[in-house]
């Protein structure tokens, strides 16, 4: 392996030998005379890339004690192997050096052989570590690519040591919460289709952002659609109550939101269903194409509330209001929304209407004190 | 004088006998000695200890690559002093290394000649 060796040393005779030496193994030498100017070299913006640098330490203007801290000192510097040259008089100012992060040392009446092995140790090291943080960054990158796809708690569960099993499919009890938007059809057919867009993006932008404030594991949206969820991946004890204090920092959001496509003719009106119970969590679909899902009771019923829901209305199972009570208390302001009859379950379902939160938190706190009676 | 012959001999042999570029690096110490002692008298004539450090320090590691252990020695025991703070006979010492140089210089000069 050949690389490129930067040479300090202010003694003309050394680096011309150690070029040499250097230059007979293969190696391209670039020289200096001290510190400062090999701290020039490597900083020098349009020069290729130094492997490895022989480093004296008596040099006069900055000797190696100095130049080797400054190296260390500087993020794109410092991964560069230093091996420091030193008659044996200074044995000290190795030990010093190696503490300061040198890789390692060589005597000043330098051995062929010895530079050959040393060289090439240094060398394959440095290739070592450039390749891991070649590694490093590419699984950064997908990372963060993964993340603008997935919801971060999903991400996040992906590259966990545990994910796998998590991802195999497992029973917890969750809370589901489903958004839609009354209108959207018939908004969609008139508006243009540049209007949509534009609109669906404020939206998705909007509610995406309250979501992830909220730690709300986003399972899907399609259009004007949400589906998201409490309690899972990551467990939140207080599911019932993050749930509704979502819908209603969501419907807060969303009225200043329609009030900009009022103006413009467009009666848009957001609508949410909530229910807590057990799910089937994991991984949903076939190979090639997967998502994170949430099968069960709790998740249909959050969809059937959604669609009972009326213009601006959170309709909750009284089961999420009775959960989300004990944590929130007082500061939750409901009235009964009745017993609803819903398409696929047989009993009638007793629910709550949320109409707001006393000392909404500062995201909205205007049109909190508005909401309170 | 001193000088050790085996310092050429082995000069020679880690360059794979490169005579030129051995005579090259005589060349280089001779010219690199002459402004360290050059740095030695101003620095002893002055009576300024700090400053005989550092070109002691390099003439020291010349001498070292061509085998002149006389004048090795002779310019470690002034940088020791150096770094003390205090060099006795500063300009007396520093005359000896001069007679010493100018010896080694001589010496390289020759044997290069009978190569």
């Amino acid at each position: 392996m050949s690389g490129r060796i930067l040479v300090v040393d202010d003694t003309p005779f050394n680096r011309r030998l150690l070029v040499r030496l250097l230059e007979d193994l293969g190696h391209r030498t670039v020289e200096a005379e001290n510190g400062r100017l090999a701290l020039d070299v490597l900083r020098a913006a349009d020069t290729e890339p130094i492997d490895l640098i022989l480093l004296d330490i008596e040099m006069p203007e900055m000797d190696g004690h100095a130049t080797l801290a400054a190296l260390k000192a500087d993020e794109a510097l410092r991964d560069i192997p230093v091996i420091v040259v030193s008659s044996v008089d200074e044995l000290e100012s190795v030990v010093r050096c190696i503490r300061t992060g040198a890789a390692d040392y060589l005597p000043k009446s330098v051995d062929p052989e010895i530079l050959r092995a040393r060289v090439e140790a240094s060398l394959s090291q440095k290739q070592m570590r450039d390749n891991e943080r070649e590694l490093t960054a590419t699984i950064e990158r997908q990372r963060s690519q993964l993340a603008r796809f997935l919801s971060p708690q999903v991400a996040a569960l992906v590259s966990s040591a545990d994910g796998e099993a998590l991802l195999a499919g497992h029973r917890r009890e969750i809370t589901a919460m489903f958004t839609d938007l009354r209108n959207f059809t018939s908004f969609s057919e008139t508006a243009e289709p540049e209007e949509v867009l534009g609109f669906l993006r404020a939206y998705h932008g909007v509610m995406g952002a309250l979501i992830v404030e909220h730690e709300g594991t986003l399972e899907h949206f399609a259009g004007d659609g949400f589906m998201t969820f409490f309690n899972d991946p990551v467990l939140q004890p207080d599911h019932a109550a993050r749930a509704i204090r979502l819908a209603v920092a969501m419907r807060e959001h969303f009225a200043s939101l329609s009030a900009d496509w009022r103006r413009r003719g467009y009666v848009l009106e957001i609508g949410i269903g909530i229910a807590t119970g057990y799910a089937t969590l994991g991984r949903i679909g076939f190979e090639g194409r997967y998502d994170y899902g949430a099968i069960g009771n709790a998740i249909i019923l959050a969809s059937r509330l959604s669609g009972d829901a009326a213009a601006g209305e959170i309709l909750v199972a009284a089961r999420t209001f009775a959960e989300a009570e004990e944590v929130d208390g007082a500061d939750l302001i409901a009235e009964t929304g009745g017993d609803r009859t819903l398409k696929g379950f047989s009993r009638a379902i007793p629910t709550y209407l949320i109409t707001g939160r006393r000392g909404e938190p500062a995201d909205a706190p205007a049109a909190a004190e508005g909401a309170a009676p | 004088m001193t000088l050790d012959p085996a310092a050429m001999t082995r000069l020679l042999d880690i360059t794979g006998g490169d005579q030129g570029f051995v005579d090259e690096l005589i060349d280089t110490f001779i010219e690199d000695a002459t402004a360290q002692i050059d740095g030695l008298r101003s620095a002893a004539s002055a009576g300024d200890a700090e400053a005989i450090i550092r070109p002691a320090h390099s003439l020291k590691s010349n001498a070292a690559n061509v085998g002149a252990t006389a004048l090795e020695d002779l310019a470690r025991d002034l940088e020791g002093d150096g770094r003390t703070g205090d060099v006795p006979d500063a300009v007396a010492r520093v005359a000896s290394v001069e007679t010493e140089f100018a010896a080694v210089r001589d010496g390289l000069l020759a044997e290069r000649a009978a190569r």
